[in-house]
């Protein structure tokens, strides 16, 4: 399991190696690579502040302070979700053609990644027994003082878990930034791929990338500490009690309703109107073909994510030891690996495999170790959430390994492992450049479509798929919006993976 | 059913010694509690026996039936026993009936479950989720779970501990008689003495992972081995006392004259041995009230001896209340005279 998800690496390690040390230098140190580092660190880093700005104080909003219209505010925070963020931006061109550069890509890359920090904040708000706010608050503390001394110490883990999250989206990013024209490494890869077929150089800037990736998982994790979220005792009914806030409710609602403005109100409208204008000149078979791949290809992906994990989640779960950690190490890593590494990777390696090339095995391979962290950290959860002494008891009611497993883990673990499937096929369906870079010739699904269109300016023609695409994925999204309803540890967990 | 031997058994964790050179029998039909404070091991050696747990050292045999020896242990799954833990532990996916039959062959999960369900009285709630049951309902479904297999002994860790008193007093009841009636072999660990009191035969005194009285329940209650033992079967008065070579011994309430060279010791004496009266009698002494502690159904007076102000002696009294703050009484010891040397100064 561990040698393939490290498949990808080993590959680009072997391509990079392949290459001299002049040229190495050259590629590495020359003035447009030190410009490409500068400026993806530099918008990953914007993009971090601003998205938790943005999504811990809808987090706390929505937590602490009665606001009307019941859940309209989670779900408004959080639908985003479901809208790729080369969708939000070939929008906000189409209604404002000058819409361009870093900014730009702040803008929209912020708009995109908030709503993980919200979800992440809300969902380690929830966990925290709020008894402890009430003995805060009775020994003296005020609303300012508790949110410091007793709610941020306690989810400081999973919203450090949540930023890391997002620095790792902006990194590997390819749709937004390629439309708005900054050059991060993504855009970089692909583009001397396609350009030049320089593999060599590509696989040489794509360990970069990684580097500096396995750089900030490693500084988050040397940052975070340990997870304290302590229960004061079973038991308590928890009467969460909200602040009041009379008149200021609506200037906060606002502030969420703007948000949702520029994050769905844009690109619903854009997309709507286009497609009202376009009616006559919908091509209607690929639009349902197109349909059809996305779904078939994101299935196929997640279903064998599903699988891979499983297995990598129950030893997670159930054991310490060195080979949890190895695994565990090795699922960090492919979050470093981005959607264009992976692609790169796994282009160069099947073109060698003649029967296996651009097939959909290769492209569900893809997506499965992309979003394997997720699979994996929702399975995880989900397991960690049973107690240990349910399957002591089947013991010893003589009840044993698979069959234990069968009857006790798997029901219990299901509504999680469900979460997570949704979650990598959600991802899976937005997924752009690997799915360009794998795709079997002819096969198209809505994202290529998208972006085939778009990467032209036919923005016309891309609506409907765009439409289509943010319909289907509204509805795992609109599942996961609802920590309330759902099984909010397994999915908070599988997002910040 | 089948009798319970543990012979030496020690059981580490993160190489600190829980349970040491531990040895217990339980006869066939037999129940037996486990008594000690929180953190003294009790749960853990419960688990050793069930199997969940591999001990460092010692031997299990279920009956003659040699079930772990050392670290060479049978496990939980072949040794037929009935695990009631905390809280029940009920699968919280599978309603009453699935949650009885878990653990049973499905060609005989109706009939078992059936007599099941009538033993434990929850006929009407067969298809309910475990969410949807009371505390005490809950209890009675991991008992009839854990008896359904036919065990060989039945393992109860504090199954009454999460549920209130009225409820735990009926229930405890039923659960000892249904045990009692099929001649289950039984070991319940329990922090309340008199819970261990009142149910079981045999009461096993546990603290820092050692057995360290075990008999009756009357027997550990009456006779207990040291001041530290007696406190946790119920409450103590501790008194100073002088003995000489006659064994004459004087104390708070009896003032005699001692001859000879006099050894310094205790007295263990329970409340309800006192003896109060508003009245004088033979031998008895005259005291004051000093505090009333009220308990409904009875009361515990603190008392000042007229005649041996420096130790003051508490007497437990019952039904209705008729003394107050202040008030003059009488006092006389009526119960066995328990000599304990002075603790060794270290």
């Amino acid at each position: 399991m561990i040698a393939i998800a490290a498949i990808p690496l080993l590959y680009l390690i072997k391509r990079g190696s392949e290459i001299d040390r002049a040229s190495l230098t050259n590629l590495l140190f020359r003035d447009r690579t030190i410009e490409i580092y500068t400026t993806t660190i530099l918008l990953a880093s914007i993009v971090l502040l601003f998205s938790f700005i943005v999504g811990s104080t809808f987090a706390w909003l929505i937590y602490n302070v009665t606001l009307p219209f019941g859940s309209l505010p989670i779900i408004l925070s959080v639908l985003p979700l479901a809208i790729p963020s080369y969708v939000l931006t070939y929008a906000w061109i189409s209604i404002y053609p000058g819409f361009k550069g870093f900014w730009a890509a702040v803008l929209v890359l912020t708009l995109s990644t908030s709503p993980y920090v919200t979800l992440v904040a809300v969902a380690s708000l929830r966990r925290i027994d709020f008894t402890q706010v009430e003995a805060g608050r009775s020994l003296g503390l005020s609303q300012l003082a508790v949110l410091r001394r007793v709610i941020w110490p306690q989810m400081r883990v999973s919203l450090s878990a949540g930023l890391l999250l997002v620095f790792l989206y902006v990194l590997s990013d390819f749709g937004a930034v390629s439309l708005l024209g900054v050059n991060t490494f993504t855009r970089n890869i692909y583009t001397m791929y396609r350009a030049t077929f320089d593999r060599n150089g590509a696989a040489v800037i794509s360990l970069a990338l990684i580097l500096l990736a396995i750089f900030i998982i490693a500084l988050e994790f040397r940052l975070r500490g340990r997870r304290t979220v302590i229960k004061s005792n079973a038991g308590i009914v928890k009467t969460h009690v909200k602040i009041k806030v009379g008149w200021l409710r609506w200037p906060l609602l606002t502030l969420i309703f703007t948000y949702a403005l520029l994050a769905l109100g844009v690109p619903f409208w854009v997309l709507t109107t286009r497609f009202i204008q376009n009616t006559e000149n919908i091509d209607i078979t690929s639009l349902i073909s197109a349909t059809f791949s996305t779904v078939i290809a994101s299935f196929a992906g997640a279903i064998l994510a599903m699988a891979l994990a499983l297995p990598l989640g129950i030893l997670l779960a159930r054991r310490s030891g060195f080979i949890p950690k190895l695994a565990e190490s090795s699922i960090l890593l492919t979050h470093a690996l981005p959607g264009v590494v992976i692609g790169l990777a796994l282009v160069a390696l099947s073109s060698k495999f003649p029967w296996i090339y651009q097939t959909l095995p290769v492209l569900a391979f893809a997506y499965a170790l992309l979003f394997l962290a997720k699979a994996v950290g929702s399975i995880r959860a989900s397991l960690q959430r049973i107690a240990p002494i349910l399957n002591d008891v089947s013991e010893t009611l003589g009840i044993t390994g698979f069959a234990a497993f069968r009857r006790v883990t798997l029901p219990l673990a299901a509504p999680g492992i469900l979460i997570g499937f949704l979650l990598v096929l959600l991802t899976a369906m937005k997924e752009l450049p690997a799915t360009l870079m794998l795709r079997p010739t002819g096969f198209e699904t809505l994202a290529t479509e998208i972006w085939a269109a778009t990467s032209i300016s036919k923005f016309n023609e891309a609506a409907p798929y765009a439409l289509v695409l943010i319909i289907i994925a509204a509805i795992p999204t609109f599942i996961l919006t609802r920590p309330d309803k759902s099984d909010s540890q397994a999915q908070s967990e599988g997002l910040i993976q | 059913m089948t009798s319970l031997e543990v012979h030496e058994l020690t059981v580490h964790f993160d190489g600190r010694p829980i349970v040491e050179n531990l040895s217990i029998v339980v006869p066939s039909g037999a129940f037996a509690a486990v008594l000690g404070p929180s953190g003294c091991g009790k749960t853990t050696f419960l688990r050793s026996i069930a199997g969940l747990i591999t001990p460092s050292s010692g031997t299990i045999r279920f009956g003659k039936q040699l079930v772990s020896i050392s670290s060479l242990v049978l496990p939980p799954n072949k040794r037929h026993i009935g695990y009631v833990p905390q809280e029940g532990g009920l699968f919280p996916h599978l309603n009453v009936a699935e949650n009885i039959g878990f653990g049973v062959s499905k060609n005989e999960k109706i009939d078992v479950v059936d007599e099941m369900l009538d033993l434990v009285g929850l006929k009407n709630l067969a298809t309910r989720k475990p969410y949807q049951l009371s505390g005490g309902q809950q209890t009675r479904v991991a008992l009839a779970r854990a008896l359904a297999i036919k065990p060989q002994i039945v393992l109860l860790d504090e199954p009454f501990g999460a549920l209130d008193a009225a409820l735990r007093n009926e229930l405890r009841e039923e659960v000892c008689n249904l045990l009692k009636e099929r001649k289950t072999t039984a070991l319940m660990v329990t922090h309340d003495r008199e819970e261990a009191l009142v149910s079981a035969d045999i009461v096993a005194l546990m603290r820092h992972g050692q057995i360290l009285q075990y008999g009756s329940s009357r027997n550990v209650y009456s006779n207990p081995i040291s001041p530290e033992i007696a406190v946790s079967t119920g409450d103590v008065l501790l008194l100073k006392a002088e003995r000489d070579a006659s064994k004459s011994i004087r104390f708070a309430l009896s003032q005699i004259d001692l001859k000879g060279e006099i050894e310094l010791g205790q007295l263990v004496i329970r409340p309800e041995e006192i003896i109060v009266s508003p009245e004088p009698s033979a031998a008895s002494l005259s005291a004051i009230v000093t505090k009333v502690d009220y308990y409904g159904h009875d009361a515990v007076l603190q008392l000042l001896l007229d005649s041996w102000p420096d130790e003051e002696i508490t007497a437990r009294i019952a039904g209705p209340l008729g003394f107050s703050v202040g008030q003059k009484l009488w006092v006389k010891h009526a119960g066995p005279i328990r000599w304990f040397e002075l603790p060794h100064k270290k």
